[in-house]
């Protein structure tokens, strides 16, 4: 089966067609049919009539589909897609029909510039996502660092976005410095990140289609250093790590870095925070046990627990953000190697999400919680990596040259 | 009757839609009839107000940035065999060895007799271990090294500390002698 659901009802994905013959159509209306398939198989969310079924009945009439047709191939929902405009300007006809009666469920139109067809699918396999009452990642982007415009003189690292499918990747920062661990704004316009232009790690906050930057959001005072901030849900805080007070702890502030505290004290180091879809609780790293591990604790810092169990080597926390799911993803060492490993909260069950392909660390959510992203050894280089929740899937992302590594997935 | 039947089922494909996706949602919105087809036979087939679809603004690259000033720039007064060598660390230690220790008070000398120089003391990790605990361990040996300078007499207010995780590795290469080498405290020569 190419399908990767294993129930939900059986989508029918009918390839694309132009309004008229135009070579700049066909090929757009290509590319819609190609990327509308992948996103919503993607989704995990459905099953599908196989493709090379939809040859096999008479072609598509798009004003008025047969429902026989489509019914005798097993489509339970009939996507069409269908392309008209200009070299300019596209417009795209998305229809979904129940097929048993031939009922619209949906009909949209979208317009819009023609140079990006891939919008186009992404934007209607979110809307038919919508229609279960789930979100879609389709329009999401994963923000990541990487050594790609390194030379050997200035060992660079970097802040890229990607499309969530590892399309059109763009650099964020060109500072020729050390720029890592990227932390989406919870709006998806402004990344949080740690970079070394000022000769010492800092917070830097840019707004990344404004052009704007803020430098040592945290406050950091002369000659502490600041890692691994992370945006609470609503965007009203920023967690990150600090020695300002001459050790490792985990620290909170407003989202403009005001009212500055610490969270954790202990001698030990604590740093990875990461903040439950509720916003009163941060799970984070901790050595104060001899080894790292996950640890829990309330928003104010009160109630800490230890959350890992299994394991001499856990860190890099990262908690679903679908509430439905009570579960914090992270990096765990099995037998010399790193694994991407989830505990669920409520039972402490681990189970682990990679094996057999080297290290992989550094996981990431997507909004909906039912995929995440990591970055796992490929050779002499590190790639980034996406699976759904339970393992089953696990692909690479084809996100351009160099090592790519720390992703961080958008709302 | 036929069409209220389908109707029904339409309601009920709605809901195995949702309840598939572990949706879980309120029943009330599962069995809303699905939009009323646009007007006309079909022929009007873009019966909906468009919507705008784009890929939103490009990023705006910080151009205006700048270089990082000292970031890669290194005096020539230490790295490995210089009179500021780098102090070499245990796996997953941040404990000074005894020759750790030796060549930190050999330090110590290099600068009371330089109490010009200011230092930056970089920690540095091996690749083998996951980047956020990299960090923490890097300001560890960074510190190690800087409390004991500390405590033979160094001012504090010379020494910098910044830990550089598995970010910046010196030898490049995978296998014990390049990890040994990467797990280090660094001396920079501030100007």
């Amino acid at each position: 089966m190419i399908t990767s659901g294993t129930q939900g009802p059986r989508l029918a994905i009918a390839d694309c067609a132009p309004r008229r013959e135009d070579p700049a159509l066909r090929a757009a209306c290509g590319t819609i049919s190609q990327v509308l398939r992948a996103d919503l198989r993607f989704e995990g969310l459905f099953q599908f009539v196989p493709d090379s079924l939809l040859r096999a009945i008479p072609p598509l009439n798009p004003e008025s589909p047969n429902m026989e047709d489509w019914k005798s191939i097993g489509a339970g929902v009939l996507v069409v897609t269908r392309v008209d405009g200009t070299a300019a300007e596209l417009g795209v006809d998305l229809r979904v029909y129940f097929v048993e009666n031939g009922q619209v469920m949906l009909a949209k139109r979208y317009a819009g510039p023609a140079r990006n067809p891939r919008v186009f699918a992404h934007q209607a396999s979110d809307d038919i996502v919508l229609l279960t009452q789930n979100r879609g990642v389709a329009r999401t982007k994963i923000a990541f660092s990487s050594d790609r415009d390194a030379t050997k003189e200035r060992r660079a690292k970097e802040i890229y976005i990607m499309d969530y499918d590892g399309f059109n990747p763009r650099r964020v920062t060109v500072n020729n410095s050390l720029n890592i661990l990227p932390n989406w704004t919870p709006d998806a316009t402004g990344l949080a990140y740690v970079s070394y232009r000022q000769g010492r790690p800092l917070v830097f906050l840019s707004r990344i289609y404004a052009g704007t930057n803020t430098p040592n959001l945290t406050g950091e005072k002369e000659s502490s250093q600041a890692f691994a901030p992370s945006f609470s849900p609503d965007g009203s805080r920023i967690a990150w790590a600090s020695n300002r007070s001459g050790n490792m702890e985990v620290w909170v502030a407003n989202a403009d870095g005001s009212g500055a505290h610490a969270v954790t004290q202990s001698a030990a180091s604590d740093t990875a925070p990461t903040w439950s879809p509720t916003g009163r609780e941060i799970a984070f790293t901790s050595n104060r046990g001899g080894t790292p591990q996950i640890y829990v604790m309330d928003a104010e810092g009160l109630n800490v627990r230890r959350l890992s169990t299994v394991g001499n080597y856990n860190d890099a926390p990262s908690w679903n953000p679908n509430k439905q799911f009570l579960e914090v993803a992270y990096t765990s060492r099995l037998e010399g190697q790193f694994q991407i490993a989830i505990v669920d909260i409520a039972s402490g069950q681990v189970r682990q999400i990679t094996e057999n392909r080297g290290s992989c660390e550094y996981p990431t959510w997507a909004p909906s919680g039912r995929h995440l992203a990591f970055s796992c050894q490929r050779g002499a280089t590190w790639q980034i990596h996406v699976a759904d929740r339970e393992g089953r899937i696990v692909q690479p992302l084809q996100a351009g040259p160099g090592s790519n590594v720390q992703p961080d997935w958008s709302n | 009757m036929h069409a209220r039947r389908l109707n029904l089922l339409a309601a009920v494909v709605l809901a195995v839609f949702a309840l598939a996706c572990g949706g879980g949602k309120r029943p009330s919105a599962l069995t809303q009839p699905p939009p009323p087809p646009p007007p006309g036979t079909g022929s009007t087939y873009g019966g909906p107000r468009p919507q705008p679809v784009d890929a939103g603004p490009d990023v705006v690259p910080l151009d205006g940035e700048g270089v990082a000033a000292s970031d890669f720039e290194e005096s020539r007064a230490d790295g490995e065999g210089g009179p500021l060598a780098d102090v070499l660390f245990g796996y997953d230690q941040a404990n000074l060895s005894d020759e750790g220790r030796a060549l930190v008070e050999r330090h110590a000398v290099w600068l009371q007799a330089r109490r010009e120089a200011k230092i930056i003391i970089e920690g540095h990790c091996d690749e083998r271990g996951t980047v956020e605990y990299n960090l923490a361990l890097g300001e560890l040996r960074a510190r190690a090294v800087r409390d004991l300078l500390v405590s033979l007499g160094v001012d504090g207010a010379r020494l910098n500390v910044v830990s550089y995780g598995k970010e910046r590795p010196l030898d490049g290469g995978s296998g014990e002698a390049s990890w040994a080498r990467n797990r280090r405290a660094h001396f920079v020569v501030r100007r």
